[in-house]
């Protein structure tokens, strides 16, 4: 069986590593631009699985148990220094408090901090201006690009074929078959297709064989300061009761990364720097760690969500077609989510179901159905 | 000057102390793509912005790939600010 795989992003990537798990060899990858090219290598590298809906738990609490264990299978790196969300009003605490009764419904394990305790967590957080606090233990973050290059670099050494620079034009179908895919490289044919390419690059790939997904992708705009020694001891913290959810982690390289969702016009400016990013996203972060306003913000980036209408992913096959897989639209939980991910892609692609029922819930036609799933908070 | 004649340990990044030898290394892991390879030795991450270090690496990546140092840096963008900025300018103003 040869399996093609549009999109050589940690969703693609884990997708080609479970199906080699699973004794299939002749696996090609194939990439727009260079490997990680897309939100794989431009998000803050955080995970949790403390959401507001049965379907994220349950997969990203998966995912979760599947990142722990690839620190022993390929030595990848990550961190449980959990999530701290910051509550500046006192009606947020209730909301806290009801989101974590669905947590542990769930057995995640969030709990309510006051604002002292919040405070040792996270020392020269000013106190004075919170309630509270919300605080997922099991929630972390990990060091990307290496834990990218160890997965990208033993895919090659066992013989996954992964092609950089060679952009995916046109799918080629014949009847309810998709055949081949054009490439600017020439045509790749395979038995089984998988586009794993983003939100946009995704949508455009499927509506060359008239399939329409309702993804968008959204610039999102992070700042990152120069190296200092560990100071932010939590995985992520974020600034619930600000407008756009202001949030900042430190990477193990020392780097703070500082951001804030902006309003912003869907793939119109992906590429165009702002100004106004700077003092929006520092004056609230600012306001809750004061001793932020001595640090040198070193560079700017843009990466992207890639939204679907209810912020929950789109996987499994495309109907009518007998051999098209999509994952896509994670709606910025891509990474979090890769290996359970992958591993639902080649239970269907290998045994025609997933192996967690309840990701059926996240097929493409929930769309048509109108059946889409709710989610509460869409952070980091 | 051919820098992979140097003898010793020879700096190529002085902001994150990035070595030749390091680049020889990611490179042999079988890191192909000049992008991935700048990220994962975080060359062009430091207050220089790669100034110092990108030419140097790209030049070797492109001899030992046989690539043209132009195709090599084709996926490269400047990130701004060009000079690291104290977070207190930002400061006034603001929503």
């Amino acid at each position: 069986m040869k399996v093609l795989i549009i999109g050589a992003g940690f969703s693609g990537l884990f997708t080609a590593y479970e199906l080699l798990r699973n004794g299939v060899n002749d696996v090609v990858v194939i990439d727009a631009e260079y490997p990680g090219s897309g939100g794989s290598l431009r998000n803050v590298g955080c995970f949790r699985s403390s959401f507001t809906s049965t379907e994220h738990v349950v997969l990203m609490k998966r995912s979760i148990e599947k990142w722990l264990k690839l620190r022993e299978t390929l030595g990848l790196e990550l961190e449980m220094t959990g999530y701290l969300w910051i509550a500046r009003r006192p009606e947020t605490m209730d909301l806290f408090n009801m989101i974590m009764r669905f947590h542990r419904q769930h057995g995640v394990l969030t709990r309510a901090l006051t604002p002292l305790e919040a405070g040792e967590i996270q020392p020269g957080l000013n106190t004075k201006i919170i309630e509270g606090a919300m605080f997922d233990p099991t929630a972390g973050r990990m060091p990307v690009i290496d834990n990218f290059v160890k997965l990208y670099t033993y895919l090659r050494r066992n013989g996954v074929k992964i092609l950089p620079y060679t952009r995916a034009l046109r799918l080629v179908k014949n009847g309810n078959e998709v055949i081949s895919v054009e490439t600017e490289r020439g045509v790749l044919n395979a038995d089984i297709f998988v586009v794993t390419a983003g939100g946009r690059g995704t949508r455009e790939i499927l509506s060359t064989i008239d399939i329409s997904i309702p993804i968008i992708d959204q610039p999102r705009h992070p700042l990152i300061t120069e190296p200092y020694a560990k100071c932010i001891k939590p995985a992520l913290i974020v600034d619930w009761d600000t407008k756009g959810a202001p949030y900042l982690t430190q990477t193990e390289h020392g780097g703070i990364i500082l951001a804030r969702d902006i309003e912003e016009q869907a793939e119109v400016s992906n590429i165009s720097h702002r100004i106004d990013v700077f003092k929006n996203t520092l004056k609230p972060l600012v306001e809750l760690l004061p001793f932020l306003k001595y640090v040198n913000i070193s560079r700017y980036w843009i990466g992207y969500y890639e939204m679907t209408p209810d912020h929950h992913p789109i996987y499994g096959p495309v109907e009518p077609f007998e051999n098209l897989y999509i994952a896509t639209g994670f709606s910025g939980h891509g990474l979090m989510m890769a290996p359970v991910t992958g591993e639902i892609l080649a239970n269907w692609i290998l045994r025609g179901r997933p192996n967690i029922d309840i990701a059926k819930n996240l097929g493409i036609n929930r769309f048509r159905e109108n059946k889409l799933i709710k989610e509460m908070a869409i952070v980091g | 000057m051919d820098g992979e004649k140097m003898i010793g340990p020879v700096l190529i990044c002085r902001c994150n102390d990035i070595t030749l030898n390091d680049l020889i290394k990611a490179i042999e892991m079988g890191i192909d793509s000049f992008e991935l390879l700048r990220k994962y030795l975080k060359l062009g991450f430091g207050p220089c912005q790669g100034r110092g270090c990108l030419m140097i690496a790209a030049r070797i990546f492109a001899k030992r790939t046989g690539k043209s140092v132009g195709e090599v840096l084709s996926s490269y963008k400047v990130r701004p600010p060009i000079i690291p900025v104290p977070a207190k300018y930002f400061l006034v103003g603001g929503d």
